[in-house]
């Protein structure tokens, strides 16, 4: 290697180190992850840029701005504020709104033309844990009163935001056949019985905890709940995955949410009624996320979820109203 | 008029030098600063502590075993398996080839799907196995055999490339000297791949030991009987990070315990895939 050339292999690793550097200052600070401040190694500039970019037009603002509401439903809600930089507004949403994702969707813009929504549906665990990692979303939709007051405490949230939004009880759900012929929840006691249930990190899982732990105090045994977690071969990570094994025939029963019996096409599951005095009632709340870029669509999704249109969509897939 | 062109050849050859340096450091900071950062994130303390509790330890063992006896089976099966499909012709064999690499281009999740539809209580052949009691799906047997589907072609590629390139030469001359093939197998062929079978079996080792879709959708997830490290590390990462964190730390000090194993063992040579 000719001496010459050493210093060049230096100012490389030195250029490298510096690059780390100022990734690990960058990772080094709690707020999301921005945009690395590090100049640029070499600016060959051969022409002088304009000043100031022109502002691209991407939507025509006139046929967006209206304050007329949409026909077939009358809702008392605020004109639609649209700005030019906003875009889809980002959901980061409870998994057992799934199945009723869809019309959630479409109703969305057809209350708010030219606004779109995008779901990213996952455990509430999963969501709190990306979202207090650097994830961007707009609106969060909680499946849990817990983990809604954590993210509250570590400033996620735009406080006056926060709304409760639905409920949801919890109920058994058994493959269409039934198999192991469970015929009330005594049965699930049984030696052999196959149970599918939530993580107890999934607020199902702890809604499903409570229940069976409220049950065993005023039906049943204690010794009955043991052999209830005994039967358990699965503990999943969302609720819509008890549900596809309960549907796939692979276990006896499965814990989950009633919307997801109610929204399930006719023959697909039986299901065991939870006396409503042992059941949980799980609070569902909706907030917009500090965040957001899209402050006016994120607003008009939460008042459209908050709205007529967005109750009865949620209603009519099984869940409740918010008392 | 480009610059670089313009350069004496001294300092071309520096440029040269300077981008495959910056192309060098890239590469290896972008593979290893995520690993460090792991080591980073939190003290040595509450990893250790972590570490030692019940359900780490469980998912741990359990993780060991089963990708032991999945690498186990693998190589006892596999080994012959790969010398028989090299040494001869037979019909189908251009399929078996493709079946062999499948498992390597097949998401692991719909590995996974695909055996439980199977396998599985309701599944095509797992139906008439629930006649008679044998239940596959959600036990410690599905996390192996997902295992096993997922690692195999990584063992059975490397096998099946060593047995093709072994010059033909010493198994000739072993059989005239009037050694049977099964002798031949054990004491020529065996011996002279051996060092390539170890790597081989080090990749399935290590994809044995990462498996999490398959292992989720046919197995399950239920602490002590299903839930390896991978899953171990998937739900303590949303529910507890700390939980997620450590396991992390603890298979990367595995897998780089098993290399550095590897790579004393088998002296200098280099590794192919």
């Amino acid at each position: 290697m000719k001496r010459a050339t050493n210093p060049i292999i230096l100012s490389g690793i030195i250029c490298n180190l510096l690059m780390i550097t100022a990734l690990f200052a960058g990772c080094a600070s709690s707020s999301p992850i921005q945009p690395a401040s590090t100049t640029v190694a070499t600016t060959v500039a051969t022409t002088a840029l304009p000043a100031t970019a022109v502002p691209l037009m991407t939507q025509n603002p006139a046929a967006v701005i209206t304050t007329a509401a949409p026909p077939a439903v009358v809702i008392s809600t605020p004109a639609p504020v649209f700005t030019h930089a906003e875009g889809t507004v980002v959901a980061f949403t409870a998994a057992s709104l799934k199945g009723v994702s869809p019309k959630l969707a479409a109703d969305f813009s057809a209350m708010y033309p030219g606004h779109k929504v995008v779901f990213n549906l996952d455990g509430t665990q999963a969501l709190r844990t990306q979202v207090k990692n650097g994830a961007f979303a707009d609106v969060f939709i909680s499946a849990s009163n817990a983990y809604t007051t954590e993210l509250t405490n570590g400033v996620y949230f735009i406080n006056s935001t926060i709304k409760p939004l639905t409920s949801n009880y919890v109920i058994v759900i058994l493959p269409a056949d039934n198999p192991a012929k469970i015929q009330s929840m005594a049965d699930l006691a049984k030696t052999g019985v196959k149970i599918a249930m939530e993580d107890k990190t999934v607020p199902a899982g702890t809604a499903t905890i409570a229940v069976l732990a409220n049950l065993a105090k005023s039906t049943y045994s204690p010794a009955w709940n043991t052999s209830v977690f005994k039967n358990v071969v699965t503990y999943e990570t969302s609720e819509p995955g008890v549900a596809t094994k309960v549907a796939l025939g692979e276990v006896d029963a499965g814990f989950v949410y009633e919307s997801t019996y109610t929204a399930a096409p006719g023959n697909t599951y039986l299901a065991i009624t939870i006396p409503k005095k042992d059941n949980y009632l799980q609070t569902y709340t909706i907030g917009v996320l500090k965040q957001t870029t899209n402050s006016g669509a994120a607003a008009d999704f939460e008042n459209f979820m908050l709205s007529k249109a967005g109750q009865q969509d949620l209603k009519d897939s099984g869940f409740r109203p918010i008392s | 008029m480009n610059p670089v062109l313009t350069l004496s050849e001294n300092n071309r050859r520096n440029v040269a030098w300077l981008g495959a340096a910056l192309l060098v450091l890239s590469v290896t900071l972008y593979l290893a600063l995520p690993v460090v950062a792991l080591f980073f994130w939190t003290t040595p303390e509450r990893v250790l502590s972590t570490l030692q509790t019940a359900e780490v330890i469980s998912a741990l063992y359990l993780s060991l075993v089963t990708t032991v006896i999945s690498l186990a089976v693998v190589i006892v099966v596999g080994t012959p398996f790969a010398y028989v499909h090299c040494r001869h012709e037979y019909p189908g064999k251009v399929l078996v080839d493709t079946l062999i690499d499948l498992p390597l281009v097949l998401p692991p999740a719909v590995a996974g799907l695909a055996l439980l539809v199977l396998w599985g209580r309701v599944g095509i052949l797992g139906k008439y196995l629930s006649l008679f009691g044998v239940s596959i799906a959600f036990t410690t047997l599905a996390v192996i055999m997902a295992q096993i589907f997922v690692a195999s072609p990584f063992y059975l590629r490397q096998a099946k490339s060593l047995f093709e390139q072994l010059d033909p030469a010493f198994e000739q001359t072993a059989r005239t000297l009037g050694a049977s093939p099964i002798r031949i197998f054990a004491l020529i062929t065996l011996p002279l791949t051996a060092t390539g079978l170890v790597s081989g079996a080090v990749m399935t080792f290590g994809r044995a030991l990462g498996e999490f879709g398959a292992t989720i959708m046919f197995a399950g997830n239920l602490p002590g009987v299903t839930q390896t490290m991978p899953l171990a590390v998937y739900v303590g990462m949303e529910g507890n990070f700390i939980v997620g964190i450590s396991i992390s730390i603890l298979l990367v000090l595995i897998s780089f315990a098993i290399m550095i194993t590897v790579r004393i063992l088998a002296g200098k040579e280099t590794f192919h895939a």
